[in-house]
């Protein structure tokens, strides 16, 4: 029995024993409890299997009766790289001629380069005692996972040359709305949010009526019309007269897309500086009493009374 | 006063003030107290200065110190309590001239004073030399009612944290209240201020801040200012606070004050001010006479505006930021009015009482000329008519409003003002609304004189009366320049005669000497063989408030063939009036029609007569009478007039007009200008309301939709769906006041069941709710607040079935829409208070009108809580007007007794003074209906309330006197039980009434002619008693008067018997004599002037008295060595009883209108023949302060 072995030295050498047989079998299970874990290798697999089936087929064909595993790989490996670099220097050739599709002659000249007698191959592919393998048995090619149909594919425009590559799918780059068309309709949208603003100040106010204390315009009816009992405030002007918060943010909205003179005059740098002396004079006087620095005011110089640093005591008493 | 005379300003008092320190040592805002001193130095300007007369009022003397002496002093203050306890008069009369007396008795104008210094007789002689002396006095504040009021609010921190401030205030002058002064407009002189304060606060006065100093232990500093410019006292005022400091940008030395948080309010409002001083500087060509200026912004203001020496302190609530719109235009107004006051008020002072007039015409009058520049003519315009109308109204209401109030020489039996139930000698007597008006028509009087002269020649005036002011102000006070600082009626008129050589004496006899305004009536019609235009104009001169006119009237016509004014003379006797008219009927069509204004303009002419060219007629067209026209003309020609005269008074006066007019013409020509975007908005306003008239009086015959609704429509809503407004922009303010009053005049609208129309009323309820106002830059509450005014006006009674109570289920679905958003934006307002709350204020009248409605039950309790202290000043007020409303239509003792009890003790004046005002606006009840509320106790209330109540404040006592006189009439209240002997002899009638008014001496029941037929007795020239009154008429005091010398403490008199009169006075006088006595006794000159205490003490008593004292009394005293009254005063006791009432009376008009020389002499036929007059008073003057004191004031001294 002639056994096809590894040694150690790497090369192959014909082992006439026949040991190590039955190692393919379990190499071929083991790939194939592997394959089971996704499509794309199962599919690399099976042609591997395909090879090794190729060249053990030449083996059988040249009367080994077995094989070490590592041999057999070894052969399918550089089977492999053989029709790869076949195909790859026919493609080189065939764009060299400025061609997408590689012909017949392009193989022929990739062989002769590659050193292989072109002439003997039609009497070696009808060779009497070759075997025929049968198909693989996953034929299928993997499916690229079809993307979402999106859109219409788009054909070259008429100066673009056919051969160019097609566009991409359509779903790499056009715009795929995801939320639902807002109502435009002016009456609808403001009846909307008047009536939005209406709930939500009607909420809001018998939440307060109800958490807090209440009047009512009826004796025997508190809840119907509840008021929010009036609550006097210790120093009421400030309320009354200082715009609320949000009246001051809808001022800088406004503001920022109208400016109107009024607001231009009132942001006069020059007016600022002057508040910051008055300010500082303000709030540096009453804790420590100390005699605030006068560099704010000495910028734009202006002499006023209230300005000006109030004075130590003399010495001298009065009395 | 008589401005033939004066040309020279003669001081009432013996000395002349040059120089005054005031000093306060010491704020506390927790007690609410004030310590300092003053000293005045003076120049006396007689010999052997005695006395010194100050006034000084509700301060605590604690020494008085003169050139270092020790000084004796008296403190009495009459006006304290006006009439005592044991008094029991009711009556107003009685009242307001014991009032009138009281005021006068320390009326720093005529010499007196409440505070009277003895000079220690050490310095005596140095009268002789006019050395000069230093009057020092400290003195002490505690919990101030008036002159300076304390806002302590009550939170946690430091006062300056809380916001704590402290101002002064007052109406007219008011300083006495603050500080011992000469508290007179006319006694100028030099001023060193100094306040110490917390160091965290500014003390803001008048004047230039020298310095502020440290004091020792850095915790406090003190303010030094310096008023070189001589100023009255009344002139100086002071706040202190934690404010916030702005420097005007465009004037350095202007500077504002705020309170805390509100710089940037102050930033905005202040941002235009310089404006304003150019404009003035620049009309009178002439300089701000300060060197510089303080705004302060304080919380809790007595007034709006009040002007002091180069300050000016405002309400906090004048302040406002960009946002708002509505707030601006009256922010300005006030400090332009502020301003003008400055130049003629504060530097310019008035010589006198009378010469008030003057400077407020002349601060209204430039004002006006500030608002024509700054608001545009069409503004000017409308402002006059207002002011005109408003004037007119208040005259033809009242009676006259008297300008210059002669009280001197000239006829004095001549009440100036018999209409009024106060008197206008004094200030501080003046109702407020009197005085208002009186400002009012001040400033339209100078606007005639402008408009006689020029007003080139009146600016001219203006700048050299303040040329010379300001020359006399850097003069030494040595000089006797300081009087041309003061400004009197006779001046003002010398300077116009002078600077335009023409003569407005009649312009000034027609409206400042005499009191009343024109009322015309107009009518005519054309003759057309003639081409003649017949006008007839009568007037109306009897009933009150009105006068006679005699003089030129313009008369403008509107022709087809163009505008001519006719100058027309009316005379005693002319009525009827040709005027040729220029153009003939036929007219040509195709001509365009010339305005007076130069423009020509296409007309429909269709509507016209066809045989009369005229277009329209207007009467007095400039406004240059006080007048009231009530002009006839054809409906179509009040139309062309609204359509194409180019006046803004006169579109407003054919709106008036048209509302008599409700037909489809009428509609016509207002929708027209009320879609008239060139028109005056005021006007479209106007037209609205009119329109809205028009529309109701129309109702059967109206077509197509609720007026104004389309158009509203079309002017505001979305053009894709009408029903929808479109979100706010106000940026076009014109449209925006057009917005704001158009669904309020709509809400007006009524249906044929007198209900407005579902239609309108879901169009104002949508206009709410689609309200959007994002998009502005503007604030909207103004806006909004107007749209609760439009629900509340669409409100109508509700159908009450068979009575029953009104409950949430009973509510009509409307209403129940309308309460609806009510309630939310009420809720709202607490989340997002609006500016000045305006919303909380509309929807605080809306519940008050659907309870009066019955929507809602009738209860109080809602705007009770409203009222309290410490919500804003405008909701309280608007709650407080609920409650006054409430009162009157549910006669509720318990309201109107609560009401009262706040106008005792509400710390803030304003609110009191509102309250008695709006009491006498809406009163609870009339002198003329009957009403449970009206008896004895709430008599006694007011009465005290006037009386000792309302001591601390001269408006608000004006106010209480008011609301007594609308409450009960001049006499007494008929609530009041009866006397018990209610038979009254009416001597002049010759029979016996029921007592119908209670007289003054009503406790005895002395056959007396009630007080109102005395009155007229005593008007009318020809009475046949006359001289027989006035004689024993004099007789009748000294009589009074040494009976209760003699019998102090004689027994009251019984009722039902028949006295004699000099009982009366013993019986008034008896509990009051002795306490006088004692409190007297430490004047080592008591029996000086003893005989004037019991003098006065006499008229205070009665009606018959006022103040100032006839010479029939006074010489005695005078004398050095007291003369013994007695004798004098018996030989005079035998004088017959049975005419005492009417004597009396009469014996007060003597008083008011000053001596007579006639009567005079009749009054001394026994005694002092040889006393000269002037000398006589001169000396009167002295004694009088003395005398004219109650017992209650606490006399303190050394």
């Amino acid at each position: 029995m002639k056994t096809l072995l590894l040694t150690e030295e790497g090369r192959m050498m014909a082992d006439p024993a026949g040991m190590g047989g039955g190692s393919l079998n379990a190499a071929t299970r083991s790939g194939t409890s592997k394959a089971a874990t996704s499509p794309a290798e199962n599919y690399f697999l099976a042609r591997r299997r395909t090879l090794q089936v190729v060249v053990s087929s030449l083996l059988t064909e040249s009367g080994f009766e077995s094989a070490e595993k590592a041999a057999v790989e070894t052969l399918t490996e550089m089977m492999q790289s053989y029709i790869t670099e076949v195909g790859r220097c026919a493609k080189a050739n065939c764009e060299h001629t400025a061609r997408s599709t590689p012909t017949l002659s392009d193989v022929v000249i990739t062989l002769v380069e590659m050193g292989s007698n072109v002439d003997t191959l039609p009497v070696y592919a009808k060779r009497s005692q070759r075997m025929v393998i049968t198909a693989p048995p996953v034929t299928n090619a993997p499916v690229t996972p079809k993307a979402l149909a999106a859109g219409q594919k788009r054909t070259h425009p008429g100066y673009v040359p056919s051969h160019f590559p097609d566009f991409p799918d359509p779903h790499t780059y056009i715009k795929t709305p995801t939320f639902r068309e807002p109502v435009s309709e002016y009456q609808v949208v403001r009846e909307k949010a008047a009536s939005q603003r209406r709930d939500v100040e009607r909420a809001l106010t018998r939440f307060m009526a109800k958490t807090g204390e209440t009047q009512s315009l009826f004796k025997d009816d508190i809840t119907t019309f509840p008021l929010i009992s009036a609550r006097p405030s210790t120093i009421p002007y400030l309320s009354a007269l200082l715009p609320s918060e949000l009246e001051l943010q809808m001022l800088e909205e406004t503001d920022s897309s109208e400016q109107d003179d009024q607001t231009d005059t009132e942001n006069n740098p020059n007016i600022m500086r002057d508040d910051a002396g008055a300010d500082k004079e303000n709030t540096v006087l009453p804790p420590g009493g100390v005699v605030p620095s006068m560099k704010t005011n000495d910028e734009n110089m202006i002499d006023n009374p209230y300005l000006r640093p109030v004075k130590k005591p003399r010495v001298r008493r009065k009395k | 006063m008589n401005r033939k005379k004066d040309k020279c300003f003669e001081s009432p008092r013996p000395y002349k003030l040059t120089h005054q320190v005031v000093c306060i040592n010491n704020i506390n805002f927790q007690r609410k107290s004030v310590i300092g001193y003053v000293e005045l130095t003076l120049f006396p300007t007689v010999v052997n200065l005695n006395r010194i007369k100050l006034n000084s009022k509700q301060c605590r003397i604690y020494r008085v110190r003169v050139n270092d002496l020790e000084s004796p002093f008296i403190y009495n203050d009459p006006t304290l309590e006006v009439c005592h306890h044991e008094a029991k008069q009711r009556n107003l009369n009685y009242f307001s001239s014991a009032y009138t007396a009281a005021v006068n008795a320390v009326d720093p104008d005529t010499g007196n004073g409440e505070l009277s210094i003895k000079v220690p007789s050490e310095l005596w002689k140095q009268g002789d030399e006019m050395k000069v002396l230093k009057v020092y006095i400290e003195f002490s504040l505690d919990q101030p009612k008036g002159g300076l009021h304390f806002v302590v609010p009550d939170v946690e921190g430091s006062m300056a944290e809380r916001g704590a401030h402290v101002f002064s205030f007052g109406y007219q002058n008011s300083t006495r209240f603050w500080f011992p002064c000469v508290d007179s407009f006319s006694e100028l002189c030099t001023w060193k201020l100094e306040f110490t304060v917390d160091a965290s606060m500014v003390a803001v006065s008048c004047g230039d801040l020298v310095e502020s100093v440290y004091t020792h232990d850095m915790r406090k500093k003190t303010f030094h200012y310096v008023l070189p410019i001589p100023t009255a006292a009344p002139n100086i005022s002071l706040a202190v606070g934690p404010f916030e400091i702005l420097v005007d940008p465009y004037m350095h030395e202007v500077t504002h004050f705020c309170l805390p948080q509100l710089l940037p309010l102050l930033k905005h409002t202040m941002s235009y001010l310089h404006e304003v001083f150019e404009f003035y500087e620049e009309i009178l060509t002439c300089r701000y006479p300060y060197s510089c200026f303080k705004t302060v912004f304080v919380d809790e203001a007595y007034v709006q505006v009040a002007s002091y020496a180069s300050m000016s302190i405002f309400s906090t609530n004048l302040l406002h930021s960009g946002l708002i719109i509505d707030q601006t235009p009256g922010t300005r107004r006030c400090l332009a009015q502020a301003l003008a006051q400055q130049f003629f008020g504060c530097f310019i002072s008035r010589m006198s009482w009378s010469d008030e007039w003057v400077l407020k015409g002349i601060s209204g009058y430039i004002y006006g000329l500030y608002l024509k520049k700054t608001f545009g003519v069409n503004e000017y315009r409308h402002w006059i008519k207002e002011e005109l109308d408003r004037i007119v109204d208040y005259e033809l209401k009242t009676g006259g409003v008297l300008l210059h109030p002669t009280f001197v020489g000239g006829k004095e039996k001549d009440n100036p003002t018999p209409h009024l139930h106060f008197s206008i000698r004094n200030p501080h007597t003046l109702s407020w609304d009197y005085y208002k008006m009186f400002q009012c028509k001040a400033h339209l009087v100078m606007r005639l004189i402008e408009n006689r002269i020029s007003m080139e020649f009146m600016l001219q005036v203006f700048n050299k009366l303040l040329c010379l002011a300001s020359t006399a102000s850097s003069q030494k006070y040595q000089s006797h320049m300081w009087s041309q600082m003061l400004l009197s009626t006779s001046g003002f008129l010398k300077s116009i005669s002078n600077v335009s050589g023409k003569d407005i004496g009649p312009l000034i006899k027609q409206w400042v000497d005499q009191s009343g305004v024109v009322k015309f009536f107009g009518s005519f019609a054309f003759n057309r063989k003639r081409n003649v235009l017949e006008l007839e104009i009568r007037q109306d001169y009897t009933s009150s408030g009105t006068q006679k006119y005699v003089g030129p009237i313009k008369v403008t016509v509107q022709e087809l063939d163009g505008s001519f004014n006719h100058t027309l003379q009316i005379e005693e006797n002319s009525l009827k009036h040709d005027i040729p008219c220029h153009s003939k009927s036929r007219r040509n069509k195709k001509k365009k029609i010339p305005l007076m204004n130069g423009e020509e303009v296409d007309m429909d002419l269709s509507a016209m007569d066809a045989d009369s060219p005229l277009l329209w007629i207007r009467i007095d067209p400039d406004m240059s009478i006080l007048r009231k026209v009530e002009f006839e003309q054809a409906d179509f020609m009040w139309q062309y007039q609204l359509r194409y005269e180019r006046d803004v008074v006169a579109q407003e006066e054919a709106i008036s007009a048209l509302e008599a007019f409700p037909t489809a013409a009428s509609r016509l020509a207002l929708t027209d200008i009320l879609e008239h975007d060139q028109c005056f908005y005021r006007v479209r306003m106007q037209a609205c309301f009119c329109l809205a008239k028009i529309a109701n009086a129309m109702v059967s015959t109206w077509t197509g939709p609720p007026a104004m609704k389309s158009l509203f429509t079309r002017m505001f809503c979305c053009k894709s769906c009408p029903n929808i407004v479109k979100t706010n922009n106000f940026i076009n303010f014109q449209s925006y006041f057009l917005q704001k009053t158009m669904p309020v005049a709509m809400a007006l609208l009524r249906d044929i069941h007198n209900l407005c129309p579902k239609e309108v009323l879901n169009f104002i309820l949508d206009l709410i709710k689609y309200n959007d106002n994002r998009k502005n830059k503007f604030s909207d509450n103004y806006y909004r607040a107007e749209l609760i005014d439009a629900l509340t006006n669409s409100l109508t009674p509700a159908i009450s079935v068979n009575n029953e109570a009104c409950t949430v289920d009973s509510l009509n679905a409307d209403v129940r829409l309308i309460l609806e958003e009510v309630t939310r934006l009420l809720n709202m307002e607490k989340l997002l208070p609006s500016y000045r709350n305006t919303i909380t204020v509309s929807c605080l009248r809306a519940v008050r009108t659907l309870q009066k409605n019955g929507h809602l039950p009738s209860d109080p309790s809602l705007f009770k809580s409203y009222a309290e202290y410490g919500h804003f000043v405008d909701v309280r007020v608007a709650a407080l007007e609920a409650v006054v409303d409430y009162t009157r239509v549910d006669r509720s003792s318990e309201e109107l007794q609560w009401l009262l009890d706040m106008v005792h003790s509400d710390p803030v004046h304003y609110v009191r003074h509102r309250i008695l005002s709006m009491l006498s606006k809406n009163p609870p009840f009339t002198k003329a209906a009957e009403s449970s509320l009206c008896n004895e106790a709430l008599v006694d209330q007011l009465w005290r309330l006037m009386n000792s109540g309302t001591s601390h404040d001269w408006r608000l006592r004006c106010d209480a006197v008011n609301l007594y006189h609308t409450l009960f009439g001049l006499s007494r209240p008929s609530c009041l039980p009866l006397p018990e002997l209610g038979l009254v002899l009416n001597l002049k009638e010759k029979k016996a009434v029921l007592n119908p008014t209670i007289k003054p001496e009503q406790e005895v029941d002395v056959p007396e002619p009630a007080p109102d037929l005395v009155f007229v007795s005593c008007k009318d020239e020809h009475f046949p008693m006359k001289e027989e009154l006035v004689l024993s008429g004099v007789a009748l005091a000294p009589q009074g008067l040494k009976r209760k010398a003699e019998t102090p403490l004689a027994s009251p008199p019984e009722p039902g018997q028949v006295l004699p009169e000099e009982t009366v006075f013993k019986g008034l006088l008896k509990s009051r004599f002795p306490t006088q006595e004692e409190e007297d006794i430490d004047m080592d000159t008591v029996h000086d002037s003893q005989a004037f205490i019991y003098h006065h003490l006499n008229m205070l008593e009665r009606p018959s008295t006022p103040g100032r004292e006839p010479p029939a009394v006074e010489p005695q005293a005078l004398m050095p060595t007291p003369a013994p009254p007695a004798p004098t005063f018996a030989k005079e006791s035998s004088a017959p009883s049975r005419h005492a009432g009417a004597h009396q009376h009469h014996h007060r008009h003597h008083h008011e209108h000053k001596k007579k020389k006639k009567k005079h002499k009749h009054k001394h036929k026994h005694k002092h023949k040889h006393e000269s007059k002037g000398k006589d008073r001169e000396k009167e003057r002295d004694p009088h302060a003395f005398g004219s004191s109650p017992a209650r004031s606490p006399s303190l001294s050394d």
